[in-house]
């Protein structure tokens, strides 16, 4: 009986691995005829149920693309699945959300469709933002269409400001100074929040002090230096805020920030033109509290801005149906329809069309108290500093940037050595992956 | 705790055919018995040699087969022979989230065993009022998900809602923070212990029931009260239990992910990706794309481990034989 039941229980359990086995082998991904109808697969972190929908209305106009909207994870969650199927060499979707950051890790393994000379690259060049255009250039090629972006701006509790006695600073000099007079006003107070897990804002912040320290020559050649004057500006103005403990290190993103968000811990959050969506889904009960400011500026009455996230939408070159991937792509990013409805589900347009449009830039955003913030935002947009690269593998230098960087945030400490520390764990990954990787301008 | 339950499993298929042929042996005639007996039983051991030999001898035959090249972004995939060991060997990261396990292991694992053996004993005594409940209570931890366990005892901790926060706040105690630096690695012992004590519990519990009745009426007869009796029949009774949960344990510790990993959310600029082996084997494979290092990091993990458990035995046993 009981030898029997053992069996039983092994076989079943054998049945169950290939089973697995075979589950894993079948998800292989669109594989239609290109002839007739086709069926793309598109790994989105946009809600799935609007993307769909989305996605459906362009099929209603093109009968012969299917576009299946599948979630495949959020930012470093997809790349890993993404970094998975190109390795297996099967599984990979047709189209995938990739953040600008990541964009020239899949455009130098060659594993985006490279779109310079075609007829996709002119609407490129026609329709998007100069700034949009040159996040999804590397290395002289175009690798994906733009899909949103983040120019950056001072999101802020005006009624703590109000309370404090203070205007929204303009320069950074002023932040600082703020920052002291509103936390002794308000002891619960914080100016703001230095997330010890957020290599995204960070860098951005270093590329809006002017700092450009990633380098790509052509498609090997890699010069890191973290050590130079605008990126020493940025890291003396946080350490000194850290010492004096006048910002917090919470971490962001998590319940406990949420609460600090909507409880008036942090005066200020500056980051990326996409934040009201998140903030009205997390923290709607403050919307009448907060307000959008331009990021205050390192020299008094200037004009410069960083991006801060964003995403485009690139053609996998595994992609068995490359002419009708950049078909839809065309249409979703570019088109006014398309552009017009991701604009509709929170996301900031890139496109120089809705950008200029007195509708879109006169509506009330209902989480800053009904301000025309797109307004604001679209300045921001303008502003944007030309000249930043990212690492061709930025997304493994993120992942460590909490060892080192992150570390002496947590800590309160002066940045400088978690900069070294960072420059060094990069410059050693890039060189055991085969690139020529320098120190120095 | 899957190789936990494997080495149990393996255990129990290792005993019951040599018992039973020891008992048959006795019993049936030796010729024409042997031959059908064996195909009977090799066809009941085949399913599970399938499944063993796909689920766990395929997979650290390729580990160690990846572990033997190198793939880069630039230049492709290019055999390194041992490499990648000279490499991991001389990781500073590597080696310092390893010295980092062991001191967990020397730290956590003591309090744990300790802690389950005087439950168990306590149990056992059988003058505990509502004995069944205190040890299904002890246990229920160890059927908490290990990530749900630190979630929840990261919102207990957590400064901003979190009770200990609370505490901090509303009673005016200086409570530490227990997600900096300082205090990460003793607030994940202290989840692993909460869940993993009833779990060991059971198994000295298991082994306290085993011990004949008849010993403790003789020490009885000898004058010997509670104390005594735990401490000279019980206690030495456990020492094979002790060495089983230890190495467990080892294996666990050196193991640790889950609960690092939840950590890392809450507190990403304490809980650094190199934080355990583990956590840096993963962080290499999935965020760094370094596939034939993380194979090698992960066998020389793998490597400790068989060694330290080996260790554990070996050390007990020449205990054994002295005693």
């Amino acid at each position: 009986m009981t030898s029997r039941f053992r069996r039983l229980a092994a076989g079943a359990a054998a049945a169950m691995a290939l089973v697995t086995l075979a589950a894993c082998g079948s998800g292989g991904g669109s594989s239609a005829s290109s002839s007739g109808p086709v069926t793309l697969t598109f790994w989105t972190w946009l809600g799935t149920g609007p993307t769909q929908k989305l996605a459906n209305e362009f099929t209603k106009t093109h009968p012969n693309i299917k576009v299946n909207v599948v979630n495949a994870g959020r930012s470093q969650e997809e790349y890993t699945k993404l970094d998975t199927a190109l390795k297996a060499g099967k599984g990979a979707p047709d189209i995938a959300q990739i953040e600008y950051f990541a964009l020239p890790q899949y455009a130098i393994t060659q594993h985006l469709v490279n779109l310079s000379g075609t007829s996709a690259a002119s609407v490129i060049k026609s329709k998007f933002t100069p700034a949009a255009q040159r996040q999804v250039t590397v290395n002289g090629g175009i690798y994906a269409f733009p899909q949103d972006v983040g120019p950056m701006a001072m999101f802020y509790r005006k009624d703590l400001f109000k309370k404090a006695g203070l205007k929204p600073p303009k320069t950074w000099a002023q932040y600082a100074a703020d920052a002291a007079a509103i936390h002794k006003k308000l002891p619960q107070t914080y100016m703001g929040n230095v997330d010890p897990g957020d290599p995204g804002t960070a860098t951005s912040l270093m590329w809006q002090a002017g700092a450009t320290p990633f380098r790509t020559t052509g498609t090997t050649h890699v010069t890191v230096n973290l050590d130079q004057p605008a990126v020493r500006k940025w890291a003396s103005l946080w350490s000194g805020l850290l010492e004096k403990k006048l910002v917090t290190t919470d971490t962001g993103w998590t319940a406990s920030w949420w609460h600090g968000m909507a409880a008036g811990r942090y005066a200020t959050w500056i980051t990326g033109a996409w934040a009201p969506v998140s903030m009205y889904a997390a923290i709607a009960q403050t919307k009448s509290d907060w307000a959008v400011a331009p990021i205050p500026q390192w020299t008094p009455g200037a004009h410069v801005d960083a991006q801060n996230g964003g995403s485009s939408s690139a053609v996998l070159s595994s992609s068995p149906h490359k002419a009708q991937a950049i078909e839809f792509l065309e249409w979703l990013d570019s088109s006014q329809q398309g552009a017009k409805q991701l604009a509709n589900l929170g996301l900031f347009p890139p496109t120089k069309a809705l950008l200029n449009s007195p509708s879109w830039l006169n509506a009330p955003q209902r989480m800053l108290d009904n301000q025309k913030a797109n307004k604001v935002l679209a300045q921001a947009g303008d502003d944007v500093a030309p000249g930043w690269q990212y690492l061709p593998y930025q997304v493994y230098a993120n992942s460590v940037f909490a060892d080192s960087v992150g570390h002496d945030i947590s800590a309160g400490k002066n940045l400088i050595p978690g900069l070294q520390a960072w420059q060094k764990s990069i410059v050693s990954y890039g060189n055991s992956q085969g690139f020529s990787v320098k120190t120095g301008s | 705790m899957a190789v936990g339950n494997a080495v149990v499993d393996d255990a129990a298929v290792g005993d019951r055919p040599s018992g039973a042929r020891r008992r048959r042996g006795g019993v049936t005639g030796r010729q024409g018995g042997v031959t059908r007996h064996n195909r009977v039983g090799y066809a009941l051991f085949l399913p599970f040699l399938a499944v063993f030999v796909v689920t766990i001898v395929a997979p650290l035959v390729y580990a160690i087969y990846l572990s033997l090249y190198r793939d880069q972004m630039i230049g492709g995939n290019v055999f390194s022979g041992l490499a990648n060991y000279t490499q991991a060997l001389g990781d500073s990261l590597f080696l310092s989230g390893l010295s980092r396990v062991g001191l967990f292991l020397v730290v956590q694992v003591p309090v744990m065993l300790i802690l389950a053996m005087l439950i168990a004993l306590a149990i056992d005594s059988g003058r505990l009022a509502g004995a069944k409940i205190f040890r299904i209570g002890v246990f229920i931890p160890y059927a908490v998900p290990g990530v749900v366990a630190t979630l929840m005892w990261g919102y207990l901790v957590g400064r901003q809602f979190g009770l200990a926060g609370s505490i901090s706040a509303d009673l005016g105690i200086g409570l530490p923070n227990f997600l900096s630096s300082g205090w990460m690695l003793a607030t994940i012992g202290n989840v692993t212990t909460w869940e993993f004590t009833g779990y060991n519990m059971l198994i000295f519990y298991a082994a306290l029931r085993a011990i004949p009745v008849e010993l403790y009426e003789a020490a009885e007869v000898d004058g010997a009260g509670e104390f005594r009796k735990a401490w000279s029949i019980k206690v030495p009774a456990l020492r094979r239990a002790l060495v089983l949960a230890t190495t467990f344990s080892i294996i666990g510790s050196f193991q640790l992910f889950n609960e690092p990993s939840i950590m890392q959310q809450l507190a990403p600029g304490v809980v650094s990706t190199n934080y355990t082996p583990n956590l840096y084997a993963y962080n290499l494979a999935f965020n760094g794309q370094e596939y034939n290092y993380a194979a090698a990091v992960a066998v020389v993990l793998g490597v400790v481990t068989v060694v330290l458990a080996y260790v554990v035995q070996l050390w007990t046993a020449r205990r054994e034989r002295v005693l």
